[in-house]
């Protein structure tokens, strides 16, 4: 990066009008709500972090062979994973959660036998179907990207492969994906904040991240621009967090052929 | 050819091999042989099929049709899938035959996420099941041969194209193949980088090994080859030693095409 310096008028002029903001934010407003709710904001912030963490993580797994499918067949295969894909991208994934939660989850008390089974402790849960809801609208977005991805690796490099008498898994494992993951790389960032503006909709099936406890925060303090500012910061700071790892990871990788 | 008999058993020998896309016949009965330390090349025109005859030789194309593909002294049987298309019977048979034919291309197909080394390095672990410590020892060789020693640790995007091609002769050689096989590899060259790829190929020519190499380098093919092959139109037109080829061409279209490149 190159050097800059802050001796320029424009620049000192931005950084004057950023300190008057953030003096005025934390001297003119009502801030003494926050010591009160801290603990239970960090608690809601951990469950927002834990829902994008790992619908991110289940759902780049599931789109990896959605993604492959698509490029390899067989078509019955090739067919379901596109229909999916295109299921997923086509709705609201507010009215997919809302479909899992409120018409499967009402269903599921109905199936003989799963009042008794394990899986119960958890279905009466709100997180789970926040889980499944994220995690495959995840998959859904970046199955697709992944099937272009797939397709995009130059056939040489794997006809290159091939030709040595590598096994198919071998190409798939050690060429193929890694190739494929690498040219989603810039665009994956970008996705990742995507998804972690998309997890306040947890809070409208009573999943209590982030979004939903500065909602209860005005409702119980009758302060409205305070706590909205706070959690703007907090997923600002979350996105840039983001951005800056996936920065960080493209300088780190070889250019591409 | 009288005393071919006597001469050791071909690692190479296809017999009416058959290849269309679609309708249009590419391929229409090629008999090719290559015996052991031979140097063939095939020459012809675009569209001649030779590139194709080529990637039939290790099934990058699988054949229309075959009467023989024997390929290291194994025959390689077809099969046809319900539409019809051609596909290898023995598909494990095929990756243990490939990982002994050598394969270099036109537009070079390093892995453009993998040093220099670990290009060289990969099929001798992933495919050999080598050692690490011994594969990098045979990578240092081979690409010390082929004058890439500096180059090791660097990405493909960042070598030229002469270099990428010698890297990439570095790893084909780097699973000890019986065969060589070069389809056009000089082709994407810029022309000043042409002659550093040959020099390592006329080495490899000189030590013996066998080799099958498409070419546009007329110069080169009629120093190096054993045998040249004149393609045209999906059938062998003429094949002899350079001598009767470049000099004495019978047929009309060899006359032509030595003409065209003239």
């Amino acid at each position: 990066m190159p050097e800059q310096t802050l001796m320029k008028p424009h620049r000192l002029i931005m950084v004057l009008v950023a300190a008057v903001l953030v003096l005025t934010f934390a001297f003119m407003m009502d801030w003494a709500w926050l010591p009160k709710y801290s603990s239970e904001i960090f608690d809601a912030l951990w469950i927002t972090i834990a829902l994008l963490v790992s619908s991110i993580v289940a759902g780049f797994l599931l789109a990896v062979p959605i993604g492959l499918v698509q490029v390899t067949g067989p078509r019955p295969l090739a067919w379901l994973a596109m229909s999916f894909c295109t299921l997923i991208r086509g709705t609201p994934i507010l009215l997919q959660m809302w479909v899992l939660y409120y018409g499967l989850g009402s269903l599921f008390p109905y199936m003989p036998g799963l009042r008794q089974s394990w899986l119960w402790p958890y279905l009466i849960e709100a997180w789970p179907y926040a889980f499944v809801a994220l995690t495959l609208s995840f998959a859904g977005y970046e199955g697709e990207v992944m099937r272009g991805a797939f397709k995009g690796v130059p056939r040489g490099e794997l006809e290159a492969a091939h030709a040595i008498g590598m096994h198919p898994f071998t190409i798939l494992r050690r060429i193929w994906l890694p190739r494929a993951v690498q040219r989603v790389l810039p665009t994956l960032g970008g996705e990742l904040i995507l998804q972690l503006k998309a997890t306040p909709l947890v809070a409208t099936i009573a999943v209590v991240d982030v979004y939903a406890i500065f909602g209860r925060i005005r409702q119980e303090t009758f302060i409205i621009y305070e706590p909205l500012l706070m959690l703007a910061l907090i997923y600002l700071i979350l996105a840039g967090g983001i951005a800056f790892a996936f920065r960080l990871l493209e300088n780190k990788l070889p250019a591409r052929g | 050819m009288p005393g071919r008999d006597k001469q050791p058993s071909p690692v190479i020998e296809v017999n009416d091999l058959h290849k269309s896309f679609g309708q249009l016949e590419v391929l229409r009965g090629i008999d090719l042989i290559a015996r052991p330390g031979e140097v063939i090349s095939l020459i012809g025109g675009s569209g001649s099929g030779k590139s194709t005859t080529l990637r039939c030789l290790n099934l990058l194309e699988t054949p229309s049709s075959a009467g023989l593909l024997k390929l290291l002294g194994e025959e390689v049987h077809l099969k046809f899938d319900k539409q019809g298309n051609p596909e290898v019977s023995d598909r494990r048979q095929l990756r243990r035959l490939r990982s002994r034919l050598g394969m270099v291309f036109q537009s070079f197909n390093l892995w453009p996420h993998m040093t220099l080394e670990q290009n060289v390095m990969e099929a001798q672990v992933q495919v050999l099941g080598r050692p690490k410590n011994e594969a990098r020892e045979i990578a240092h060789h081979l690409l010390e041969r082929v004058g890439l020693t500096e180059r090791r640790e660097m990405y493909p995007a960042y070598l030229s194209g002469g270099q990428q091609q010698r890297g990439a002769i570095a790893r084909a050689l780097a699973v000890d193949p019986e065969v060589m096989l070069f389809d056009e590899p000089t082709s994407a060259l810029d022309p000043e980088l042409v002659g550093e790829v040959l020099t390592v190929m006329q080495g490899l020519a000189e030590e013996g090994r066998t080799m099958i190499i498409v070419t546009h380098e007329m110069k080169f093919a009629a120093e190096v080859a054993d045998k040249v092959i004149f393609l045209n139109q999906g059938q062998i037109e003429e094949q002899g030693t350079p001598e009767e080829i470049f000099k004495a061409p019978k047929s009309e279209r060899l006359k032509q095409f030595i003409q065209s490149i003239n």
